[in-house]
């Protein structure tokens, strides 16, 4: 049982202080970012990340390597900047991963920004992450000690700085122009695309946003070689992924498997699988923004090609588990409540449609729900989709629309329900 | 880079009223609007840590966020004369600042609790039973969402996805993670912050809370049907769908007991329609 699990950015958690500098080095660490500045070019880091086939963890997938090559050689200062504000629903590896190995950040980030021939990175961390962002400054403080930070990275003569940015409560800065607003020090609202940030980025200079997970594994990926990584699990979506597994599980947790693990194994072989006598309704494969998977879809490969074929996407990698004891309704009710919450409200379809989606759901579980508002809600969910300057208007319809096609009787259950009385509640 | 902080190093003490505002923000000047000179006192003995953290960045209007959380450690919330200091310390004018932390639901604008307990209210937290707690900790404090105790020691918040999904339902007080919930583990908690003995500091209070520090729909991202939800005539206090009432406009008592399908439909906007009605 288990044997899927992987462990090699979770590797010692829970029995080394990674937080230490000292044991992190006793593990190898910062050894790579010490050969690649000394023995590497900035262009061989790179091809080996594009070798290695690496794709970003953060949600949409994108091929690292290439979001670095579009970075134009203009001569202009080029920023990198690690996002780790994580919020999507259900996902909770980043948070792990910042508490228990920031130094492994650390690398990752100074490697890649190394890479793309930056001197300056950044990385953004979600404001309710107080510890992590303590536990981050402390290790940040103790990489500049050992001269893994500043103006002579590992007696490279190389310069590398580092800040720590900490966010202050808000989803959309988890988006990466809205990241990048937020951190100029403005509303985190999402920019109208093109241009990229590899164009016009953190202070219109070109920049790559990349997840914390993705730049993690980059010392490993230079340890052990494009090919370790590449080989490993389907050619076009290869290597390894911390997975949160949540909801209606026995245990619950982040588990690292190779890409191309089933989503029976994850939840059954890694997560324990679901309460006694329970039976399965469905899962949740990649955030709050995925549309749910049923059955059919259990032996389904994790990975982002397989996943987004079955219907859904891959995400943040958070798979959120229902058994038979789940109430649709106020699952989607939960998610729209959170979309409509976080909406920045640049863009009507977003701001508008996911408060009325939100309000109408609340009637309905309140038993005021009519037939019609069924129907309002089935054709109001795909009109929001494809109109917003992000992601998270799109992100309003899946999980809504797939679980009302699927179980639409629990939507009608609640309209025949006689509504409550002022006592109820 | 070579652009590195306009002028951090030459931060001084807030000049006085009528003077050059100097290096942060040019002139004073309506938009310019100096802090009351009380404020002047905590300005001087953070002055050590304001350099330092807008020297970090390449540009000054970075330290926006990071400048607001600081003053908020030491007011507790991100008083007037805060902001003003803030806009003078970035070079942007007041109103851009307090436009600019609205939008972050961890910044405050108003008075808060010496603990600020958040639940989370999402998903995971919601699939293993935060629904319950929500409600028994709401009895319990006697307060609904986004309210202060009439003692003004707990502020109690139901928040978004706090990722720690594997521990739900979970919470965080102070931003202190609180894992596995349940009815005894708030009575626990509850009992330990009355008692002073809770193990996470308190917030720092200058000024006594009121019952609430800001309306759900004012997290700076308008919508009309957020808006629908606090009419200004409407006096009774508003209701989201699981039936609380989070907070009251006018009256200063919670209202978190009347939960009657006839005020949600009155208060949400939506009323019944005939089924013919239900497309434009």
């Amino acid at each position: 049982m288990a044997n899927v699990i992987t462990p090699v950015l979770t590797k010692g958690i829970g029995e080394l202080n990674l937080r230490d500098i000292k044991v992190y080095q006793e593990q190898g660490g910062y050894e790579q970012l010490r050969r690649a500045v000394k023995d590497m070019a900035p262009r061989e880091v790179a091809d080996i990340c594009n070798a290695s086939n690496l794709r970003g963890r953060g949600g949409a997938g994108f091929p690292t390597g290439r979001k670095w090559s579009f970075l134009p050689l203009n001569g202009r200062p080029r920023y990198m900047v690690c996002n780790c504000d994580e919020a999507e629903p259900g996902t909770f590896k980043d948070h792990m991963l910042l508490e228990e190995t920031p130094h492994q950040i650390i690398e990752g980030i100074l490697i890649g920004a190394y890479a793309i021939g930056c001197d300056h990175a950044y990385i953004y961390i979600r404001g309710e992450f107080k510890r992590g962002y303590e536990i981050m400054r402390d290790a940040v403080q103790q990489a500049r000690d050992a001269g893994f930070i500043g103006a002579n990275v590992a007696g490279s003569g190389k310069k590398l700085e580092f800040t720590i940015h900490r966010g202050a409560g808000a989803y959309i800065c988890g988006e990466e122009t809205g990241l990048l607003n937020s951190l100029e020090g403005k509303r985190g609202e999402p920019r109208l695309k093109p241009p990229f940030p590899a164009i016009k980025g953190l202070y219109g200079e070109p920049t790559v946003v990349n997840n914390v997970e993705t730049l993690a594994y980059l010392p490993h990926i230079l340890r052990n070689g494009a090919d370790w990584f590449a080989k490993v699990g389907p050619e076009r979506s290869p290597g390894y992924k911390v997975v949160s597994v949540s909801g209606h599980v026995v245990k619950p947790g982040n588990y690292e498997v190779p890409l191309g693990t089933t989503i029976r194994q994850l939840i059954y072989d890694c997560a324990g699988g679901l309460r006694p006598g329970r039976t399965f309704m469905g899962v949740q494969p990649g955030g709050g923004s995925s549309a749910c998977l049923f059955e059919e879809h259990l032996d389904v490969s994790y990975d982002f090609d397989s996943v987004t074929k079955a219907g859904s996407m891959l995400g943040s990698g958070a798979m959120v588990v229902f058994d038979d004891t789940t109430d649709f309704v106020k699952a989607a009710y939960a998610l729209i409540r959170f979309f409509a919450h976080e909406s920045c409200g640049q863009c009507t379809p977003c701001r508008e449609g996911g408060h009325w989606i939100e309000q109408m759901l609340a009637r309905l579980l309140a038993g005021g729900g009519l037939d019609s508002d069924i129907d309002v809600i089935k054709s109001a969910a795909h009109q929001l989709t494809g109109l917003n300057l992000c992601a998270l208007g799109d992100s309003i319809e899946p999980f809504l629309a797939s679980v009302i096609t699927r179980h639409e009787d629990q939507f009608r259950a609640y309209v025949r329900r006689a509504p409550q009385t002022a006592a109820a509640g | 880079m070579s652009a590195h902080v306009d002028g951090a190093a030459g931060i001084q003490p807030l000049p006085s009223p009528g003077g050059s505002a100097g290096a942060g923000g040019g002139e004073w000047s309506p938009y310019v609007v100096r802090p009351d000179s009380a404020f002047d006192a905590l300005y001087a003995r953070l002055l050590p840590q304001i350099q330092p953290l807008v020297a970090q960045y390449e540009q000054k209007r970075s330290a926006l966020i990071p400048l607001a959380h600081l003053f908020q450690e030491h007011e507790g919330y991100v008083s007037a004369d805060a902001q003003a200091a803030i806009a003078y310390l970035v070079g942007e004018p007041p109103a851009v600042v307090e436009s600019t932390i609205s939008f972050y639901t961890l910044l405050f604008r108003n008075p808060v609790g010496k603990y600020m307990v958040q639940i989370c209210r999402n998903l995971s937290c919601i699939l293993n039973g935060a629904d319950d707690i929500m409600a028994y900790a709401r009895q319990q404090l006697g307060v609904a969402h986004l309210e202060t105790t009439d003692d003004g020691v707990i502020s109690y918040e139901e928040v978004e996805c706090l990722a720690a999904c594997d521990r739900a339902p979970c919470a965080q007080v102070n931003l202190e993670f609180v894992y596995d919930l349940t009815r005894e583990s708030v009575d626990a908690m509850i009992a330990a912050i009355r008692a002073g003995n809770y193990p996470v500091a308190p917030l720092p209070q200058t000024v006594k809370p009121g019952r609430t520090w800001k309306v759900e729909a004012d997290t700076g991202r308008k919508s009309a049907g957020a808006m629908g939800v606090q009419q200004p005539n409407n006096a009774g206090g508003v209701g989201d769908a699981s039936g609380m009432i989070m907070f009251d406009l006018i009256v200063g008592k919670p209202q978190y007991e009347q939960r009657s399908n006839e005020r949600l439909l009155r208060e949400t906007n939506l009323r019944p329609q005939p089924a013919e009605n239900g497309h434009h």
